[in-house]
């Protein structure tokens, strides 16, 4: 047990920026006795952390029974979910009010809102707690969940991938129902390496050439593509405009940030700098290369709703975006958007290795670098 | 900085958390000003302008550097319909011992004893994308009455506020959204204040 006031382990802590629910909203830190976390996830106002030990720990707004609780009282304080504690917990995925984890044997659970059948449970009722997707079987090795506003998304390490939920707008890439309560395999005949959800579209890459698809709601160029393929936004399409092989994509609610081998692109709309282009670019339809950190490796990109957060290869962080209630982690008390990637200074003696935006919150795991562990301070 | 120590504590799921120590100010010792987003009208005259590509806003407050009171960035100017976001938010010390000065300000301004008749006064200022061509201009004023405040006690959220011309103060060319959390401080300032005429 540290007893050096505030002084953040050499294991690290998680950071906490915006409307967490955490340190009544102010930015804070925390972290484990004995143990890390390896997967962060922020929905738009829940939060969910995966650790090392595969443990599942969750905080945040409950209203829906997102937190898998039990109950649907806010919770201010990272809480382990103990039911899951027989099961090695690997992913997690915050949607606006759901929930999704897999385990190491390749159970899939959900929780919390469940109106467009987003819990992949077979029905549209809202859960409390974490139930079993039984579609799922030790067969489908998982390595990737993502939700959106209300979808789910599974991606297995063969490149196969599974959605349901909402398919209002066609973002899990159906053409004719509105949505589906259990998992179905979206496929456009190669294997998948890569998926992001966004609030009301999605986006993934293939395996062997890096391509990115997009699908689901096509206002403000947040699909990447010119507007005569938009009549077909429902199915997922071939953003062909990215010259580069792409690595990661990542949908917020307007918004679109994808990381290739070369460079970082933005698309869809900017209003409050969540594209990074500037303050003369609102909205693009059109890839653009942000131009601001080609100097950078990015490797890690997150999409909040209207926020964004990117990692670099030497575990420095940029945000940009709407800067409203600190979620940018710039600041104290005095808040701005941001239109270009400014860099965290609270983390310049920090080696920032995972990141995750949620609606009105980012979390940031970061670790000391080697003898410079430092308390997190702001200008006033 | 973030003044007063932290301590550690820690809950039985292994989370150590550390905690300030120190209060936060209460609402009665601060104020919050923030610059939502403006628009202008598609008629008004500054929308032809072709001189006028990007715009910020300012406000003055006392004894605050200006720099701290001014969007930080310039944006495009906006296009007809369209909205620019600042989301400019600055939270303004009034403490009783160490900001008399500000407090005593906000007090003329309530009695309506200032240069702007109690009004917090905003200028949209059109920023030169060639700075030693040409200079920063005042497009606009938009004016945020402090009274109503005081009368309603509650906070303004994201109150829209006319545009007006400088040379034409008359005819609006759009709108200034404006948010300001003041309720609080101002009606502990008024008690005092009046308390101290009278005592
Ligand atoms: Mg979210
Ligand atoms: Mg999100």
């Amino acid at each position: 047990m540290e007893d050096r006031k505030g002084l953040v382990p050499d294991s690290g802590a998680v950071f906490t920026f915006g409307k967490t629910k955490f340190a009544e909203n102010i930015p804070s830190k925390f972290w484990f006795k004995s143990d890390t976390p390896i997967c962060l996830s922020c929905g738009d106002e829940h939060s969910a952390i995966v650790t090392g030990n595969n443990k599942l720990y969750m905080f945040g707004s409950n209203n829906w029974g997102q937190l898998g609780l039990g109950s649907k009282a806010a919770v201010n304080k990272p809480t382990c979910i103990k039911a899951l504690k027989p099961e090695k917990v690997k992913f997690a995925a915050c949607g606006r009010t759901h929930t999704i984890i897999s385990t190491e044997g390749g159970n899939v659970y959900a929780t919390g809102g469940n109106n467009e059948g987003q819990l992949g449970l077979g029905d549209t009722d809202e859960r409390d707690t974490f139930h079993l997707i039984s579609f799922f079987t030790s067969q489908h090795k998982i390595k990737q969940l993502s939700a959106g506003s209300n979808t789910s998304a599974a991606l297995t390490e063969d490149g196969q991938l599974f959605m349901w939920g909402d398919n209002s707008e066609g973002q899990i890439g159906l053409k004719d129902v509105t949505n589906v309560c259990v998992p179905h395999q979206v496929t456009i005949g190669k294997p998948i390496s890569w998926i992001s959800c966004g609030y009301y579209h999605s986006a993934f890459v293939t395996i062997v050439d890096g391509e990115l698809y997009t699908f689901g709601e096509s206002e403000s160029g947040k699909l990447g593509l010119p507007s005569q393929l938009l009549t077909n936004h429902r199915i997922p399409q071939l953003v062909s405009s990215i010259p580069d092989k792409v690595i990661q994509v990542a949908c917020g609610g307007g918004h679109t940030l994808v990381l290739t081998e070369e460079s970082v692109y933005a698309f869809g709309l900017g209003q409050f700098g969540q594209l990074g282009l500037g303050t003369f670019i609102f909205e693009t339809s059109e890839p653009k290369v942000l131009e601001y950190v080609k100097g950078e490796k990015i490797i890690s990109i997150s999409c909040g709703e209207n926020h964004t957060a990117m990692i670099t290869d030497t575990g420095g962080i940029y945000t940009f975006g709407d800067g409203r209630h600190g979620k940018l982690g710039l600041g104290l008390e005095n808040f701005t958007n941001r239109f270009f990637p400014t860099p965290c200074s609270v983390f310049l003696k920090f080696m920032v290795q995972l990141v995750a935006c949620g609606g009105c919150h980012m979390l940031v795991f970061a670790t000391p670098q080697a003898g410079m562990a430092e308390e997190l301070e702001f200008e006033a | 900085a973030s003044e007063g120590s932290e301590a550690q504590t820690t809950d039985s799921d292994d989370i150590v958390t550390p905690v300030f120590q120190n209060s936060p100010k209460a609402v009665s010792e601060k104020m919050c000003i923030e610059i939502v987003s403006l628009a202008f009208y598609p008629e008004a005259e500054v929308m032809s302008d072709e001189n006028i590509k990007q715009v910020y806003v300012e406000y003055r407050f006392y004894d605050v550097p200006l720099s701290e009171t001014e969007t930080p960035v310039s944006l495009r100017k906006p296009r007809p319909g369209e909205e620019i976001h600042f989301h400019f938010s600055k939270v303004i010390d009034l403490d009783p011992l160490e900001q008399q000065g500000r407090r005593q300000f906000l007090f003329t301004m309530l009695n309506g004893q200032d240069p702007e008749k109690g009004c917090l006064k905003f200028t949209v200022v059109s920023d030169p994308m060639d700075e030693e061509k040409n200079e920063c201009e005042e497009v606009g004023y938009a004016y945020l009455e402090l009274w109503q405040i005081l009368e309603s006690g509650r906070d303004i959220l994201e109150q829209e506020l006319d545009i007006v011309s400088p040379e034409d103060q008359a005819t609006p060319i759009g709108r200034l959204k404006v948010s300001l959390q003041a309720a609080a401080a101002l009606h502990a300032i008024y008690k005092e204040m009046t308390e101290d005429l009278f005592s």
